[in-house]
C-alpha cells in the first residue's frame, strides 16, 4: 500500500490550526456559545438574561431621554364651594338674546362659571325653543378677542384709556355741560326693553331738547309706515304662518331673514309635516328676484325683476278682487299670480301674504290684498304686534342732516353702526364730525364708534340684566350668566348716571320687574323662567282703511323700469346685517343656497354666465369645469357711482338680469390696518361692504338698485364652497321626493321602489339578513336612531352652528374651505333641479347630513388599528386617540361625512404654535385663550391627524343615561338625551332617541311615517341608524325625478 | 458538411463575448474596485438632493400636518397612495425574476436578477414611506403592530385591509431582502478575496459573514435559495393582490371590484419589468456590462411586457363592460362619466392610462421593437407613467365624485410637498442604487458562472477547425 497522501485543498495538506477547526465546525449543526463548557445556556458568557437586561436598559434610557418636559398647568379649587356649583356639572340660567332688535328668549349652559352653549328657551310661546345659527352662534361674541376692554377717549383715531367710570362721567359731563343748549341725540337701534325705555324717557326728561332715534340697519319702516296709514298703527302685527293653508311671498325670506324666522319657520314647519293619515300641506308661492331659503322651499316660485316688486303686488290685488286694473307683466309671471290668487280666494281666511319689500306702497297693497283674503284677524294677529323692528328710515336722514346743519349738540350711539350700514354712510361720517361730543356705548370699535369722542364698552347680553319685550305684552328677561370679562358698563347705567340717578342697572331692571311683578318672588320666577307672558289670546283684527291704496296704486303704475341688470341686496342667514360679523363660526357657516362661506359675492343667473361670462352650466362640460375651480371671475357692479368688485357665482333661480349681493361684509376701520384690532381679526378681508349701493326712495330705504352697470373684469377671485355640484344627478337613492297628488294617489310608492330596489335581499323585512354573508346578531338594549324629515327642514343652518358649539368643531378658516378641509360635522346639502335657465322651474332640496351611525359601517372595518368602532347602542364612535390618521374611514363612507384634521386648527397638537402663517388668522383667533373659553368641556378637542365626525352627541347620551340611572328610571324620551341640533331645530325636523323603545318618539316617527321613510344608500347595507322622510311638495311636478329619465 | 448538427440555434448564448470564469470575475468586480466615473457621481449627487428634498417634504407634512398636501374631505388619498401603489408593483419584477423564474429553471434570470431583486428591495423601500408618512399622527404608527401591550391589551383591527398591507408589504420586504442578501454572500466573498484595500478587506470580511466557499456552504446556499424562493412565489401573488384589497374590499364605486387582485399583479409585473428595463438599459451601459445584460434578456423582457400589458388592458376592458353590465348606476356612473368621459374633469388620466398601457406597448409584437434598444428605454419610461396613472385614476377618479354630488370635489392637484415626496422616494431609490452599483457585483457572478457554456463554446471553436477538414478527417476526429 501506497502511503501517498492526496489532499484536497492546500489547507489539508498543511493541516494547519485554523483548517482543523473550520473542517469541524463544517457540520456543527449545534448553537454555538462561548464558553459554555457543558454547563447551561445560562452560564454562557453571554447569557440570555443579560442580553435582555441590556435591552431593557437601554430602551428605558432612551425612553427617558426622548420624552419632553410636559408644562405644568394648575387647577386649583374652590375654598368655600359655592353651593349653585359643582364643577364639571352644567348649570342653566334663562336669558334673552338681544341683537339689532331681534329678540329670542335664550337658555344659557354655564360650565364652570363660563356660558358655552345657547339653547331655546321652550317656555317662551314665541320660539318654542326654536333657535337659529345667529342666536347659536352669539355664545362665541362673548369671548371676541376684538372686544373693547375699557372705556377710551378716540384721539386721533386711536383709543386712549380713560382709567376710572368716574373719570369717564367727569369728562362725558363737562362735555354735556358744555354744549350750550344743543340737543343731546339718542341713536339706537331697536330698542325692545320697557325697562330701558323708561330709562331713556327719564334720560330726555332731564336734557330737554334731546331726542330719542331710533335706526334699524335692516329696515321695516316701509311695514311701519304702511300700516300707520292702513290700520292707524305704527306697528307690525304678528304672523300666523300655522293657520294659513295657502302662503303667498312677495320676496320675504321668512324662513331665513325676515322678521322673526325662528316664530315664523317653526309655525311654516306645522303646515308642511305630513300626516300619513290626511296628508296636507300647505301651499307656498314664492315670487322674488333671487334664490332665497324661503323660496327654495317653496311649492311654485316665480322670479321678477326687483322694480316690478309693486307691481306684481299690483297684479295679485287686481286678480283678488278687480279693485283695481291689473299691470302688463311677463306671461309666465301673470300665470303664477292667477294661479296664486285661485289659491287665496279658495282659501279665504286660511292664507297669507307678505312681502318683505320695505316700500311704503307695496305694503299699503300687501295689506290690501290682505284684507281680501281675509287674513286680518285669521293670519295675522293685532293683538300681539311684534316689536323687533321701530326704526323709521327717514328719522335717520333727518337726523343726518341735522347733524351735518350743526344741530346737534351730543349724539350717543348704542346698538347702530351707521357708518358702515347706513346707504349713505359718507354724509354721516361727515356730520358726525360736525357734532360736539359724542359718546358710543359699544363692545368694540366698530366704524362709528371709532369716529366717535368717548367709547364706552357696553357687556354682552350673557353679561347683562335686562329685559325684551318681542311682542307686546311678551317679556323676556336678561340675566348675567358669568361676571364680565371686561370693564363694561351697561348703556343704561350710564344714562342713568349722567341723568344724576345713582340706581345701578341691575337694580333699576329688578325694581321695575318687582313693581310689575308685584313681589320679588314674582320677579324671580320670572328671571329663573325667562319669559313673562300673557294668557294666550285669539287672533285680532284691526280696522282697514283703504284710503290711502288708491295713491299706492298711482305711485307704483308710475314706478320706472330699471336698467338691463337691476341689483339686489339680500341678507345671508349667517350674517344678517352684520353685526356679528367677527364670529368665525357664522363666517364659516356655508350659505343654506350658495354654499359658500366666509364672503359675499355677485349672484348671477345662468343666462347671466352664459352671456356675459362664457359659462354654459347646462352644459356639464363647462359645467364641471367651472364647478371644480374655485376661482370665479370678478365682477365690477358700478350703481350712482359707487363701485365695488366681487366675484360671480352662478346660481340657478336668479332672474336673468338680477345681480345679487349680500350685505353684512365688509368691515372695515377708517384705516383698514386697524380692522383687524378695532372690529376683529376674522372680518379682515371678508367680503365688500354692498350697503352704500340701496337706495333712499325719499321715504325709506330700499335693498335694490333700478339700474347697475356690470362689467367682466380680467380678475379672478377665489370663492370658498363647501358643495360646488348643485344636481342630485337623479340619485333618488340619495333624496327621494314626490308631489302631493301622486303621494295621494299612491301613497305606498316609495315604500315600493324601495322594496323593489331590495328584492334580491328578501325586500325591506329580511334585507338587513339576507344582504350579508354573515349571522345577524341580536342587539339588545338602547338603538339610538333619528329621523329626519325632509318636509320640515328649512335650511336655516342653526343645527350647523349648534353642532359647532356643542362639540368644539374646529373653524379651519377660508384658506382651508378654499381646499376642502372644512370640518363641519353636520352640514346641510343643497340640490337644485328643473331646467337651469328656466329660473321658475328651478327646485331646491335640502338634506341635513351628518354621519348615519351605520350598523354594519364601512368606516369601521378598514381602520386598521380599531379606532372607529361600534357600540352596543348603535353608535359608530371615534376613538381619538386610537386614530393614527390613514384617513381609509374618510374614503370608505359613501355619505362623505367624516372630517380629517388636516392641521392643528385647534392648537391642541403636540407640535404646538406652528400653523401661523399657514392657517388663516381667524383659526388663530379661535385659539387665542379667550375665544378657547367658549369650548365644552365635555368634548375631547381634536389635535392634528385625526378623524373625527358626528357622534349623535355621545356626551349627551352619557349625561342623560347616567341622570336616569341615578333617579333609578328608565330615560325619559326627548327629554334626557336630546343632540345639539334636535335641540336647536326650529322646525322640529329632527327626532333623535332610542328606536328599540316602541313608545319613543322616534320609533313612532318611524312607524307613522312608514311610506315616507327612507334612508340614505339605503341599498349598499350599511343600515344607518339615521332615516329621512321623503320630501312632499305640493306642486305639479318633481323636477330632480324627471331629471333622472334623461340623465 | 451540412448534414451534421452539433448544435440547436434555437436559444441564443445567454452571455456574448466568449468569457472564461476569471474574465466574469473581472468584469463584474470592476466597478467595485475602480473608482467610481464622473457619470456616477452626477447621479448620485442629483439622487441625494432628491432624498434631501424628499425629507424635508415629509418633515413639512410630519410638523404641519397632512394639510401640507391639498388631499381633502372627500379625496382622502391621492398621489400617497397612488405612489404607493406604483412603487410596490415595480418591485414585483424583481421577485419575480428571482424566484418564479428560478423554480422554472429560465437561466436567462442569472444576468439580471441581481439588479432585478435590489431594484425590488429599494421600490419596495419606497413604497413603504407612503403608508407611514401619509398617517396623520405619525408617531402612533406602531398602533398598527400586533404586539402585547399595556393599552388593554389592544390589538390592530385585523380586518382592515390596511393591516393586511402591513404584513403584506413587511413580509415581503423581508423575504427579499433575505433573498437577495443570500444569493450576495459568495460574490461578497469574491470581492473580499481579491480585495488589497484594508478597508474593503474589513467591509466585505463582514459582510460575507465568513463565506468560505465550502461544500457545506454551497449546499445550505443552494437550499436556502430554494426555500426562499418558494416563500417568494407566492409574495409575487399575494402582496399585489393584497394591495388591490384596500379597494377591492371598500364600497367605493370603482374600489369595489372583485378583478382586482389578478389586474393588480398583472399590473405590477407589468411596470416591474418596464422599470427593471429602464434601470438595466442604463446599467449595462454605464457599467460596461453589455456581454452580460444582452439584447436577448431585454427582448425577453419585452415579451413579458407585452403579455402584461394586454392583460392589463382586458381588465381596464373587463371593468368597463361590468361597469355598463352590472346595471349599477353609482358604477357606471364612476367609469362612465368620471373616467371615460375625456371632458369630465380628471378625464385626461383616463386616457393617459389607456394610451399608455394598453396602446403604446403593442409595439412589441414586431421583434424589431423589442430589440431596439432606444424604443425599449423610452417604452419602459410610458409603461411606468401610464401605470401611475393607472393608480391615479382608480384612487382618485373613484372618491372625487362618489355617492352624494353634494360632496363632489374640487379639482385634486398635488402640492409641491406632495410632489417632493414622490420625487424624495426617486432620490431614495436612485441613492441606494448608485450605491448597490458601486459596493455590490449587480450581476450574480456566482450564478452567472453556472450558464456560462465555456467548455461547450471551446468545444464548438474545435469542432469548427475540424469542420473544415475532409470528412474522413472528421470522421478520425470524431472517433477519437
Amino acid at each position: 500500500m501506497s502511503d501517498k497522501k492526496y489532499w484536497q485543498s492546500f489547507g489539508e495538506r498543511s493541516n494547519s490550526e485554523a483548517f482543523k477547526q473550520s473542517s469541524e465546525n463544517e457540520f456543527n449543526s449545534e448553537l454555538s456559545l462561548d464558553g459554555l463548557d457543558g454547563k447551561g445556556l445560562l452560564d454562557a458568557k453571554t447569557p440570555r438574561r443579560d442580553f435582555l437586561k441590556y435591552l431593557g436598559f437601554s430602551t428605558a434610557a432612551a425612553t427617558l431621554a426622548a420624552s419632553c418636559e410636559m408644562p405644568v398647568k394648575k387647577v386649583i379649587p374652590y375654598v368655600n364651594k359655592p353651593e349653585e356649583i359643582t364643577p364639571g356639572v352644567a348649570n342653566y340660567y334663562a336669558t334673552t338674546y338681544v341683537s339689532g332688535g331681534d329678540v329670542v328668549s335664550v337658555v344659557a349652559k354655564v360650565r364652570d362659571g363660563r356660558p358655552i352653549k345657547i339653547e331655546g328657551n321652550e317656555l317662551s310661546s314665541i320660539t318654542k325653543g326654536g333657535t337659529s345659527a345667529r342666536v347659536q352662534a352669539s355664545v362665541l361674541d362673548l369671548y371676541d378677542t376684538a372686544r373693547l376692554r375699557y372705556p377710551v377717549q378716540m384721539v386721533g383715531g386711536k383709543p386712549k384709556e380713560v382709567s376710572t367710570f368716574d373719570a369717564f362721567d367727569k369728562m362725558v359731563g363737562d362735555d354735556l355741560a358744555g354744549l350750550g343748549g344743543s340737543p343731546i341725540v339718542l341713536l339706537t337701534g331697536t330698542i325692545t326693553s320697557p325697562s330701558s325705555k323708561e330709562i331713556i324717557a327719564a334720560f330726555l326728561a332731564k336734557y330737554p331738547g334731546s331726542k330719542h332715534v331710533q335706526y334699524d340697519a335692516d329696515s321695516y319702516s316701509g311695514i311701519l309706515l304702511a300700516n300707520e296709514a292702513a290700520y292707524g298703527k305704527r306697528a307690525i302685527p304678528s304672523y300666523q304662518f300655522d293657520q294659513a293653508k295657502v302662503i303667498v311671498s312677495l320676496d320675504a325670506d321668512f324662513l331665513g331673514t325676515w322678521l322673526s324666522p325662528i316664530e315664523f319657520a317653526r309655525q311654516y314647519a306645522k303646515g308642511r309635516k305630513v300626516n300619513e293619515k290626511n296628508p296636507e300641506v300647505s301651499k307656498h308661492y314664492q315670487f322674488e328676484s333671487l334664490l332665497s331659503v324661503t323660496g327654495g322651499n317653496s311649492d311654485y316660485r316665480f322670479v321678477h325683476l326687483p322694480t316690478e316688486t309693486g307691481v306684481v303686488a299690483l297684479a295679485l290685488l287686481a286678480e283678488l278682487n278687480g279693485s283695481v286694473s291689473a299691470p302688463s307683466l311677463d306671461e309666465k309671471l301673470k300665470a303664477g299670480i292667477k294661479k296664486a290668487a285661485q289659491d287665496l280666494l279658495a282659501n279665504k281666511g286660511n292664507a297669507l301674504v307678505v312681502s318683505g319689500s320695505n316700500n311704503v306702497n307695496v305694503q299699503l297693497l300687501v295689506n290690501a290684498i290682505n284684507e281680501a283674503i281675509g287674513a286680518n284677524g285669521t293670519t295675522i294677529n293685532w293683538s300681539a304686534p311684534i316689536q323687533f323692528r321701530q326704526g323709521i328710515d327717514s328719522d335717520f336722514a333727518s337726523l343726518v342732516s341735522d347733524m351735518d346743519g350743526g344741530k346737534v349738540g351730543a349724539l350717543f350711539v348704542y346698538n347702530a353702526n351707521p357708518a358702515y350700514d347706513y346707504f349713505d354712510a359718507d354724509k354721516f361720517k361727515a356730520a358726525l364730525k360736525k357734532v360736539k361730543t359724542s359718546v358710543s356705548f359699544n363692545d368694540r370699535l366698530d366704524e362709528t364708534s371709532e369716529l366717535c369722542k368717548y367709547v364706552i364698552p357696553a357687556p354682552h347680553y350673557l353679561e347683562s340684566w335686562g329685559d325684551a319685550e318681542p311682542k307686546t305684552g311678551y317679556y323676556s328677561l336678561l340675566q348675567p350668566t358669568i361676571m364680565p370679562l371686561f370693564k363694561t358698563r351697561p348703556f343704561e347705567e350710564s344714562l342713568l348716571k349722567w341723568s344724576g340717578n345713582t340706581t345701578t342697572h341691575e337694580d333699576y331692571v329688578r325694581q321695575y320687574w318687582i313693581k310689575k311683578t308685584g313681589s320679588l318672588e314674582g320677579y324671580e320666577k320670572a328671571l329663573q323662567d325667562g319669559v313673562v307672558e300673557p294668557a294666550t289670546a285669539s287672533a285680532s283684527s284691526s280696522a282697514f282703511s283703504s284710503a290711502k291704496i288708491a295713491d299706492a296704486v298711482a305711485a307704483i303704475n308710475a314706478q320706472k323700469k330699471g336698467d338691463k341688470y337691476e341689483l339686489v341686496l339680500y341678507k345671508k342667514v349667517s350674517l344678517g346685517v352684520g353685526s356679528q360679523a367677527n364670529n368665525p363660526w357664522l363666517l364659516e357657516m356655508p350659505d343654506p343656497i350658495t354654499r359658500a362661506d366666509w364672503d359675499n359675492y355677485a349672484i348671477v343667473s345662468p343666462q347671466y354666465a352664459k352671456e356675459v361670462l362664457g359659462v354654459d352650466v347646462s352644459n356639464r362640460r363647462q359645467a364641471d369645469k367651472y364647478e371644480v375651480h374655485p376661482d370665479k371671475t370678478v365682477l365690477s357692479i358700478k350703481v350712482n357711482g359707487k363701485n365695488i368688485t366681487l366675484p360671480a357665482l352662478i346660481i340657478p333661480g336668479t332672474h336673468a338680469n338680477v345681480i345679487g349681493v349680500a350685505v353684512g361684509f365688509g368691515r372695515q376701520s377708517a384705516d383698514a390696518g386697524n380692522t383687524a384690532e378695532f372690529i376683529g381679526r376674522a372680518v379682515v378681508g371678508a367680503g365688500k361692504n354692498a350697503f352704500p349701493l340701496a337706495m333712499f326712495n325719499g321715504q325709506t330705504i330700499e335693498g335694490y338698485a333700478p339700474s347697475v352697470t356690470v362689467e367682466k373684469t380680467n380678475e379672478v377671485y377665489k370663492v370658498a364652497q363647501t358643495q360646488t355640484h348643485n344636481s342630485y344627478e337623479g340619485r333618488t337613492e340619495v333624496v327621494k321626493e314626490m308631489t302631493l297628488a301622486d303621494f295621494k294617489k299612491s301613497p305606498d310608492s316609495i315604500l315600493e321602489e324601495r322594496d323593489e330596489e331590495l328584492k334580491p335581499f328578501g325586500g325591506i323585512k329580511n334585507f338587513e339578513e339576507q344582504g350579508t354573508l354573515y349571522a345577524v346578531y341580536d342587539k339588545p338594549g338602547i338603538k339610538w336612531g333619528m329621523s329626519i324629515d325632509m318636509n320640515s327642514c328649512v335650511a336655516c343652518g342653526a343645527c350647523v352652528i349648534a353642532c359647532h358649539a356643542e362639540n368644539n368643531v374646529p373653524v379651519v378658516g377660508k384658506s382651508e374651505v378654499l381646499r376642502f378641509h372644512d370640518m363641519h360635522w353636520m352640514r346641510i346639502d343643497r340640490y337644485f333641479s328643473g331646467d337651469l335657465n328656466d329660473a321658475n322651474s328651478v327646485q331646491t332640496v335640502f338634506q341635513p347630513m351628518l354621519c348615519q351611525h351605520c350598523d354594519n359601517a364601512p368606516c369601521e372595518n378598514v381602520c386598521p388599528v380599531s379606532a372607529t368602532n361600534h357600540s352596543s347602542e348603535g353608535l359608530n364612535q371615534m376613538i381619538y386617540n386610537r386614530c393614527i390618521g390613514t384617513r381609509y374611514c374618510a374614503n370608505n363612507c359613501p355619505y362623505k361625512v367624516r372630517r380629517f384634521n388636516w392641521a392643528d386648527y385647534t392648537g391642541a397638537d403636540s407640535f404646538p404654535d406652528n400653523q401661523r402663517g399657514i392657517l388663516d388668522d381667524s383659526v388663530m383667533m379661535m385659539n387665542d385663550d379667550l375665544s378657547r373659553m367658549v369650548l365644552n368641556p365635555d368634548v375631547t378637542v381634536r389635535s392634528r391627524g385625526v378623524m373625527e365626525k358626528c357622534s349623535f352627541c355621545v356626551q349627551r347620551l352619557q349625561e342623560g343615561k347616567l341622570k336616569a340611572k341615578m333617579e333609578n328610571r328608565t330615560l325619559k324620551d326627548m327629554v334626557d338625551v336630546r343632540t345639539a341640533c334636535q335641540q336647536a331645530c326650529p322646525t322640529e325636523a329632527i327626532v333623535f332617541g332610542d328606536a328599540r323603545d316602541k313608545d319613543s318618539m322616534i320609533a313612532k316617527t318611524r312607524a307613522e311615517n312608514e311610506q315616507r321613510v327612507f334612508y340614505a344608500l339605503e341599498e349598499l347595507h350599511v343600515l344607518p341608524n339615521v332615516n329621512y322622510l321623503a320630501k312632499i311638495r305640493n306642486t305639479d311636478v318633481i323636477e330632480g325625478v324627471a331629471a333622472e329619465k334623461h340623465v | 458538411m451540412a448534414l451534421l448538427k452539433y448544435e440547436s440555434q434555437v436559444r441564443p448564448p445567454l452571455v456574448n463575448g466568449d468569457k472564461d470564469y476569471h474574465q466574469v470575475t473581472e468584469d463584474i468586480v470592476r466597478p467595485i474596485e475602480s473608482n467610481p466615473s464622473k457619470m456616477w457621481w452626477a447621479g448620485f449627487l442629483i439622487a441625494v438632493g432628491l432624498l434631501c428634498f424628499g425629507i424635508y417634504s415629509v418633515y413639512r407634512d410630519v410638523d404641519y400636518g397632512i394639510g401640507q398636501w391639498n388631499l381633502n374631505k372627500t379625496v382622502g388619498w391621492g398621489w400617497d397612495i397612488t405612489n404607493f401603489v406604483w412603487w410596490v408593483g415595480i418591485g414585483h419584477a424583481g421577485t419575480l425574476i428571482s424566484a418564479i423564474l428560478l423554480l422554472f429553471r429560465q437561466g436567462w434570470r442569472t444576468g439580471v436578477n441581481r439588479a432585478a431583486e435590489a431594484m425590488t428591495i429599494f421600490a419596495v423601500m419606497c413604497a413603504g414611506q407612503f403608508p407611514i408618512w401619509h398617517m396623520g399622527r405619525v408617531w402612533m404608527a406602531f398602533f398598527v403592530m400586533p404586539y402585547p401591550n399595556t393599552r388593554g391589551p389592544l390589538w390592530p383591527n385585523f380586518n382592515s385591509p390596511l393591516l393586511w398591507d402591513v404584513f403584506a408589504i413587511s413580509t415581503y420586504f423581508t423575504v427579499s431582502l433575505l433573498f437577495w442578501y443570500a444569493g450576495l454572500l459568495p460574490d461578497l466573498a469574491t470581492v473580499r478575496d481579491r480585495a488589497k484595500l484594508k478597508w474593503r478587506k474589513l467591509f466585505y470580511g463582514i459582510t460575507s459573514f465568513g463565506w468560505t466557499g465550502s461544500t457545506k456552504h454551497w449546499q445550505r446556499h443552494e437550499a436556502l435559495s430554494l426555500v426562499l424562493a418558494g416563500l417568494a412565489t407566492p409574495l409575487v401573488l399575494s402582496v399585489h393582490t393584497i394591495v388591490s384589497f384596500d379597494f377591492a374590499t371598500s364600497v367605493i364605486p370603482g374600489w369595489h371590484t372583485t378583478i382586482f387582485p389578478p389586474y393588480f399583479v398583472a399590473g405590477a409585473i407589468f411596470s416591474g419589468f418596464a422599470m427593471v428595463q429602464s434601470l438595466l438599459i442604463i446599467s449595462r451601459k454605464v457599467l460596461k456590462l453589455e456581454d452580460y445584460i444582452t439584447m436577448e434578456h431585454i427582448e425577453v423582457m419585452n415579451k413579458v411586457i407585452v403579455l402584461t400589458g394586454s392583460i392589463v388592458g382586458v381588465a381596464y376592458l373587463t371593468e368597463l363592460f361590468i361597469a355598463w353590465y352590472g346595471q349599477n348606476k353609482f358604477e357606471n356612473w364612476a367609469f362612465m362619466q368620471n373616467r371615460v368621459n375625456l371632458f369630465s374633469p380628471l378625464g385626461w388620466s383616463y386616457y393617459i392610462m389607456m394610451g399608455c398601457n394598453v396602446l403604446s406597448p403593442q409595439i412589441f409584437w414586431f421583434k424589431k421593437m423589442r430589440r431596439n434598444l432606444t424604443v425599449t428605454f423610452f417604452m419602459s419610461v410610458i409603461v411606468n407613467i401610464g401605470m401611475w396613472f393607472e393608480r391615479f385614476v382608480i384612487i382618485v377618479t373613484s372618491i372625487y365624485r362618489d355617492y352624494l354630488p353634494s360632496s363632489w370635489s374640487t379639482y385634486y392637484t398635488p402640492t409641491i410637498w406632495e410632489i417632493g415626496f414622490y420625487l424624495g422616494t426617486f432620490g431614495l431609490f436612485f441613492t441606494c442604487y448608485f450605491l448597490f452599483s458601486k459596493f455590490f457585483p449587480v450581476i450574480a457572478i456566482a450564478e452567472i458562472k453556472h450558464i456560462l457554456k465555456r467548455s461547450g463554446e471551446n468545444y464548438k471553436e474545435k469542432m469548427g477547425d475540424a469542420e473544415k477538414e475532409p470528412l474522413e478527417v472528421f470522421a478520425h476526429e470524431m472517433a477519437h
